[in-house]
C-alpha cells in the first residue's frame, strides 16, 4: 500500500507541473522512443530483405560466379581467379549430383526494348531454362511462361515484367503481339504478376526469354547463375557440398585451392545482412544510451530538487512513524514511477513512428513485444540508480530539522 | 498501552529523571538542558511553558522521541526510550506519540481522511482497518463531513482539527502539541482548547507547550522550563474550564 501510494504522490507531482515533468522526462522519452524506434527499423529492415531480396524458395541455393562479396579486395580477387560458369556446369550438376533435385540456369543483360514509338533503356533481359519456374517461381499474371520446345529451337519469344506492359502497350492486351528486344522481334506469351519496388528500385522491369534463345542472339560468353534445388528431405550443405564437388572437379581445383565460384542462399544473405544491422543496432544502442543516461540525470536533479521541496513534509512522515526505509522507498517508487512514465510515454511515441515509417515507406517497421518491456526494464533501472542517492538524501534527514525548515 | 484501557490506574507514563541534552558549538558545549526532572500519570493534561531559549523545544523533542538525550534516562509507558535506534525510535512515535504542531503540517495534496490515514500507513495496518480508524478520528474533531477536502479547502481551525485528528488515529499514549494555537486567532484558539477539554475528558493525556499562559491556564498542571531546568512545577488553581465558562 506504501507502494500504491507513492505511485499516487508521483503521478500527482507529474500531474502538478505538467510542463516541468515532460521537461524532466525528455531525455527519457527520447532515449526510450529512440530505442525502439531503432528496433522497429532494424526489424523492418530485416524482414524487408528477407520477404524482397533472400526470397528464394526452401532447400533452394544459387551458385553464381562471385557469390556473396562484402568488399571491394574480395571482389578483385574473385575477378581475377573465379571462372566464369557455364550452362554445361550446369549439366554436369544436374547429371552428377542424385541431391540435386532441379537444376536451371539463368542469364542476365541490360538492352533496350520497344514497341512501335514507346522504348525503354535499361531493361533486364534473362535467358532462362523454363524449368526455372520450379526453383523460383514467377507469378503469372496472364499467358504463361516460356516452355522448354521454345528453349530446344530458340524461338522468339519473351515473358514480360509489369513495368514493361504498361510502358510498351498501355492498355493494350500484350499476349500474342509483338516487341523488339535489343532490334529483334520477340512475341509475349505471358505476364508476370506485379512485384513493386526495393529500396526504390523497381522489380518489374524485365524481360524473360528462352536460355537457348538468348545464347542464339547474344551468345554464350557471359558467366550464368545456376539455380538448384536440393532433393526433399536432405540438408541443403549436404546438397551444396556435392555440387561444389562437381565444380571443383570440372575447373580442376587442388586439394588446397579455394572455391572459385560462389554459392549464395537466402540464409547466407540473411546472415550477412543481419549482421550487419546487428553492428548498425550496437552503435544506436551506444548512442542512445548517452541519452538515457543523461535522461537519468534530469531525473536526480528534480527528485533533489523536490527532496528539498518536500524536507517540511518528511520531517512530518518521520515524526508520525515513518522510517528511514519508508521514506526511502517512496522516493524510490517516484523516481521510478518517472522514469517508467518516460518510458510509457516513449514506447507511445514509437508505436506512432513505427506506425508512419510502416504506412509511408515500403519498410515493415514493426517492433517485437520485448522491445517496450526492454525498456520498460531499463526505465526501472535508470529510476532506481538515479533516485537512489535523493532517496538516500532524504531517508537520512534529521526529523527535528526537517520539520524546522520554512 | 492505551490509557482509556486502564482509566481508574493513575500508574506513569513519562518519567523524566536528569535529562541533560549537550550541543557541541565549536569548542565549547552548550547544555540546552541540564538535569531536567519531570514525571507524568497517564490521563494529566499539562503545559509546559518557557521563553523560547529556555530548551522546552529541546524538551518537547525528546519527549516526542525525535532526538535522544546525552545524559539522563527516560522512560516511556515502562520503556527506557533514550538509547532506541532510528528504526525502533519511529516505531515509538507511530505507536505511543501524537504530535500536533503549530503549522498544523498537513499534506498539502492529500484529502483529511488521508491526511489522517497517514500514521496507520506506517503502523502497516490494513486498508479497511486504516479507513474506518480514520473515519472515527474525524468524526471525533466533528470534521467528518469535510473528509475529501483538501488543506487548502478548509479554515486554519479546521486544518487544525484535522491535525488533532491524525494524532489521535493511531490511539496514541500522549497527545504532544506544540503551541497548537500559535498560528490561529483567539476565537478558534478556543475552539481548539475546548476539543482538548473533551479529549482530556475521554481519557487522553495531554501535553502542550506553550509561551501563552491563557493557553497554559486550561490546563491542569503548568511547567515552567528556565535555562534547561524545571523552574516551578505547579498545578492551575483557577483552571480556566471553557465549557463550563460558556455554559
Amino acid at each position: 500500500m506504501n507502494f500504491l501510494e507513492g505511485v499516487m504522490i508521483a503521478l500527482g507531482a507529474i500531474r502538478a507541473n505538467v510542463l516541468r515533468s515532460f521537461l524532466t522526462l525528455l531525455g527519457i522519452i527520447i532515449g526510450t522512443a529512440a530505442i525502439i524506434s531503432v528496433i522497429a527499423v532494424i526489424n523492418g529492415l530485416n524482414l524487408y530483405v528477407k520477404e524482397n531480396i533472400a526470397n528464394f524458395g526452401p532447400g533452394v541455393y544459387v551458385i553464381t560466379k562471385f557469390g556473396i562479396i562484402t568488399n571491394h579486395e574480395q571482389f578483385l580477387d574473385a575477378l581475377k581467379k573465379n571462372r566464369d560458369l557455364t550452362a554445361a556446369d550446369a549439366r554436369a550438376i544436374e547429371q552428377n549430383c542424385d541431391l540435386a533435385e532441379r537444376v536451371a540456369v539463368e542469364v542476365h543483360t541490360t538492352r533496350k526494348v520497344s514497341r512501335g514509338a514507346n522504348e525503354i533503356e535499361e531493361v533486364d533481359i534473362g535467358g532462362i531454362d523454363p524449368g526455372i519456374v520450379d526453383i523460383e517461381p514467377y507469378e503469372v499474371e496472364e499467358g504463361r511462361n516460356v516452355n522448354e520446345d521454345e528453349n530446344t529451337r530458340g524461338a522468339a519469344v519473351c515473358f514480360i515484367g509489369q513495368d514493361i506492359v504498361t510502358n510498351l502497350f498501355g492498355t493494350i492486351d500484350p499476349i500474342g503481339k509483338d516487341m523488339r528486344v535489343d532490334g529483334r522481334e520477340f512475341t509475349v506469351v505471358g505476364t508476370a504478376k506485379k512485384k513493386g519496388s526495393v529500396f526504390g528500385q523497381s522489380r518489374d522491369n524485365f524481360v524473360k526469354v528462352p536460355f537457348g534463345t538468348f545464347v542464339r542472339i547474344f551468345g554464350s560468353r557471359r558467366s550464368v547463375n545456376i539455380s538448384v534445388k536440393a532433393a526433399a528431405g536432405v540438408p541443403l550443405e549436404e546438397s551444396m557440398d556435392q555440387a561444389r564437388v562437381v565444380l571443383r572437379a570440372r575447373h580442376h581445383l587442388r586439394y588446397a585451392d579455394a572455391d572459385d565460384f560462389g554459392i549464395v542462399t537466402a540464409e547466407g544473405v540473411n546472415d550477412l545482412w543481419e549482421n550487419l544491422t546487428a553492428t548498425i543496432f550496437l552503435v544506436a544502442v551506444f548512442v542512445v544510451g548517452i541519452s538515457l543516461v543523461v535522461g537519468g540525470i534530469v531525473i536526480m536533479n528534480i527528485m533533489l530538487v523536490s527532496v528539498i521541496e518536500r524536507t517540511r513534509e518528511i520531517g512530518v512522515r518521520k515524526a508520525i512513524g515513518a522510517r528511514e526505509r519508508d521514506i526511502r522507498l517512496q522516493f524510490l517508487v517516484e523516481s521510478v514511477t518517472l522514469s517508467c512514465v518516460g518510458g510509457a510515454i516513449g514506447v507511445a511515441a514509437a508505436l506512432a513512428l513505427s506506425w508512419l515509417i510502416r504506412t509511408y515507406s515500403p519498410l515493415p517497421a514493426s517492433f517485437p513485444l520485448w522491445a517496450p518491456l526492454l525498456s520498460f526494464g531499463i526505465c526501472v533501472a535508470i529510476g532506481i540508480f538515479f533516485g537512489l542517492q535523493p532517496a538516500r538524501k532524504a531517508a537520512r534527514l534529521n526529523p527535528i530539522e526537517a520539520l524546522r525548515t520554512e | 498501552m492505551n490509557p482509556s484501557a486502564s482509566p481508574g490506574e493513575k500508574s506513569r507514563l513519562i518519567d523524566i529523571v536528569d535529562l541533560w541534552k549537550t550541543y557541541a558549538m565549536g569548542d565549547s558545549e552548550v547544555h540546552a538542558l541540564s538535569g531536567v526532572n519531570l514525571q507524568v500519570r497517564h490521563g494529566e493534561y499539562l503545559a509546559i511553558m518557557g521563553p523560547s531559549g529556555s530548551g522546552k523545544s529541546t524538551l518537547m523533542n525528546l519527549i516526542g522521541c525525535l532526538d535522544t538525550p546525552t545524559r539522563g534516562t527516560y522512560v516511556l509507558n515502562g520503556r527506557d526510550v533514550g538509547k532506541l535506534d532510528q528504526d525502533e525510535l519511529a516505531r515509538i512515535r507511530n505507536r505511543e506519540i501524537g504530535f500536533v504542531f503549530q503549522t498544523f503540517n498537513l499534506l498539502a495534496r492529500s484529502s483529511a481522511l488521508a491526511n489522517v490515514e497517514l500514521p496507520l500507513i506506517y503502523a502497516g495496518v490494513p486498508p479497511g482497518e486504516r479507513h474506518e480508524r480514520a473515519e472515527e478520528a474525524l468524526r471525533q474533531v466533528d470534521l467528518i463531513d469535510r473528509a475529501r477536502h483538501r488543506p487548502n479547502e478548509l479554515s486554519g481551525g479546521q486544518r487544525q482539527r484535522v491535525a488533532i485528528a491524525r494524532a489521535l488515529v493511531t490511539r496514541p499514549s500522549i497527545l504532544l502539541a506544540d503551541e497548537p494555537t500559535g498560528n490561529l486567532d483567539s476565537k478558534t484558539s478556543l475552539e481548539i482548547m475546548v476539543l482538548f477539554e473533551r479529549l482530556h475528558e475521554l481519557g487522553n493525556t495531554i501535553l502542550v507547550v506553550t509561551h501563552e499562559h491563557d493557553i497554559a491556564a486550561h490546563t491542569a498542571r503548568i511547567v515552567s522550563i528556565h535555562d534547561g531546568r524545571v523552574d516551578k512545577d505547579e498545578a492551575v488553581r483557577e483552571r480556566m474550564l471553557v465549557q463550563r465558562a460558556r455554559a
